[in-house]
């Protein structure tokens, strides 16, 4: 076995698990000003991308990967939004890495997290859903992709603490079609296997995470 | 059955077996080898069965829900190993050296048919295994489980996750069967003694109803048990290919190096090579194997399928990565490979100029916070 190999490989590791250790333990990064690129997004997603009700969703809280690769399926039509895709178009070029740089570094309230297992009988079924899946309908649970408490990860969002409507929308939208750009359609395969209750009832169960 | 030959990619590479062949254990006689010795004398069961055959008329059991579980201490002991099962992370540096848990094998927590389901798999254990020449009973099953896909270290015989485990086996196969054959009541308890033996056996008490309908060989043979076997791919697999096919369908979750994806503190999505991934013992690390698997059960929720070759391929290709070392290594690449490798894998072997596979492999039952150094 050679050391330096393993040391080089361990590093990276080292790397990656401080990062994704400092989003889980949620600490707030000391409090930046808002990049001219971001301001723009700011009067509906809120200054530092809490969002504000119904007017926008968090921002906070998503990875930057994640949101620099929304910016770009807005920009290329692959999700659709009036308001969304013309704000969209004015982030560009370097701005992109900005705008989801100074969104992902914001903070959000630290939430208990609930592992697989830690329940064993669910007795709501949306939470049963979260956890378990619906495997008879070859549903898998959400946390599998979206991870404990549907925290995120990568180019998986934040579910817990999002506004409810917006996860009701996302959850329409990748149901009919208008949302795209994941790859194998993957979202998209599962949302069609929900009904409308299970549509309302997720987006409150993971709204609810706070 | 025709040859598979990977020669023509550049890689050094003995001809791999006949498929019938590998489905034969490989592992070497071990000297009198008791199931609760040290992992690295645990022999090889990893390939300890041959697959059931897919067929589109299969029925599967039908297993009762979690929440039927029953109050009191044998329900405790369901529960905790469901528990074990889905968050194997728990028994990270006690049992476990790296960040996989049992589920992501085992679909749906053990309850998904041809995702080598635990239902099925209580039901063909003991199994004698003429190579080791000896009986292996459910325990020392997963106890292999423990020591190679977990790159742990194996829970003594008769230890309480092991026990819980085949609990919760016991319960998801049995509860099955009752609904099939209109067996009324709640499954019945078994002891610890009884439970990690698995119930293959003559003496295991089969309720009645059930075993006037089938008798231990047909129950070991349960539709939906293990992998289904996967055809030949026209041609011969290949790493290369597979490369493409892993960077268009399997990246997005399990990352550009096979490093899986870490939320919370945990692979939400399991690293499939690298230190923190199964090791070289694993039967995963098998072509074969991992392409069974691979072609039933994913992409993740089996959103879209890939093609014969395409399994085949990326299962090559994940595969061609170094990994934690074989437990069964001694010092030397090519004994072990000549002992414990004559099957469809690449250890000993050399990638596309990269250096011999076991050669430079990540350590066996590593501490994390010494994998993290």
């Amino acid at each position: 076995m050679k050391t330096s190999f393993y040391m080089l490989s361990v590093l990276a590791g080292l790397t990656m698990c401080n990062v994704m250790a400092a989003e889980a333990a949620e600490i707030s990064p000391p409090q930046q000003a808002t990049p001219a690129a971001a301001q723009l997004c700011t009067s509906c997603h809120g200054a530092q991308g809490q969002g504000i009700g119904i007017t926008g969703p968090r921002l906070a809280g998503l990875s930057a990967e994640y949101i620099n690769n929304q910016l770009k399926l807005f920009h290329v039509g692959k999700r659709q939004n009036p308001t969304m895709s013309a704000m969209a178009a004015t982030v560009q070029g370097d701005n992109i890495a900005v705008v989801s740089q100074y969104f992902s570094q914001q903070p959000v309230a630290d939430i208990p997290l609930q592992f697989r297992g830690d329940k064993v009988a669910i007795s709501d079924p949306f939470e049963a859903l979260a956890f378990q899946g619906d495997w008879s309908r070859t549903i898998p649970a959400c946390t599998s992709c979206h991870g404990p408490s549907g925290v995120g990860g990568g180019q998986f969002p934040r579910l817990a603490g999002q506004e409810v409507s917006y996860l009701k929308t996302q959850l329409l939208s990748w149901q009919n079609g208008t949302r795209k750009g994941d790859v194998d359609n993957m979202m998209g395969n599962i949302a069609v296997k929900l009904t409308a209750a299970e549509i309302d009832g997720l987006s409150q169960f993971f709204a609810n995470i706070k | 059955m025709k040859l598979l030959s990977i020669l023509s990619i550049g890689i050094l590479c003995s001809l791999p077996l006949q498929a019938n062949e590998l489905l034969t254990d490989i592992s070497p006689k071990p000297a009198s080898v008791k199931s609760s010795d040290s992992s690295t004398t645990l022999p090889d069961r990893q390939a300890a069965l041959p697959s059931v055959e897919k067929k589109t008329t299969d029925e599967y059991l039908q297993l009762a829900s979690l929440t039927d579980i029953p109050a009191g201490a044998f329900g405790d002991k369901v529960r905790l190993g469901y528990q074990l099962f889905v968050n194997t992370q728990q028994l990270r540096d006690k049992y476990v050296g790296n960040d996989l848990n049992c589920v992501n094998c085992h679909m749906n927590a053990g309850m998904k048919a041809n995702a080598s389901p635990l239902w099925a798999a209580y039901f063909a254990y003991p199994a004698y295994r003429k190579k080791n020449d000896k009986v292996n009973s459910f325990q020392e099953r997963i106890q292999g489980c423990f020591t190679y896909s977990m790159n742990g270290k194996a829970p003594a015989s008769g230890s309480p996750e092991l026990v819980a485990i085949s609990a919760y086996s016991y319960w998801l196969g049995m509860s099955g069967l009752m609904t099939q054959y209109n067996v009324a009541g709640p499954v019945p308890e078994l002891s610890d003694v009884e439970l990690v033996k698995g119930a293959k056996r003559d003496d295991f008490p089969m309720p009645a109803a059930i075993a006037k309908h089938q008798d231990i060989t047909a129950l070991s043979q349960l539709p939906g048990r293990g992998y289904p076997k996967t055809p030949q791919p026209e041609l011969a697999y290949s790493p290369v290919r597979g490369m493409t096919v892993y960077q268009t369908h399997c990246q997005v979750c399990h990352g550009e190096d096979g490093e899986g994806q870490m939320i919370a503190g945990v692979a939400a999505l399991p690293p499939l090579w690298g230190p923190q991934s199964f090791n070289w013992g694993a039967g995963m690390h098998r072509v074969n194997t991992a392409t069974d698997f691979i072609y039933e059960n994913m992409p993740f929720g089996k959103s879209i399928q890939l093609t014969v070759q395409q399994a085949w391929d990326v299962a090559a290709y994940i595969n061609s990565f170094d990994r934690p070392q074989d437990p069964r290594f001694e010092g030397d690449v090519s004994k072990t490979q000549a002992t414990y490798h004559k099957h469809q894998g690449y250890y000993g072997q050399s990638v596309a100029g990269k250096p011999i596979l076991g050669s430079e492999s990540y350590p066996v039952f590593p501490l994390k916070n010494t994998v993290k150094q």
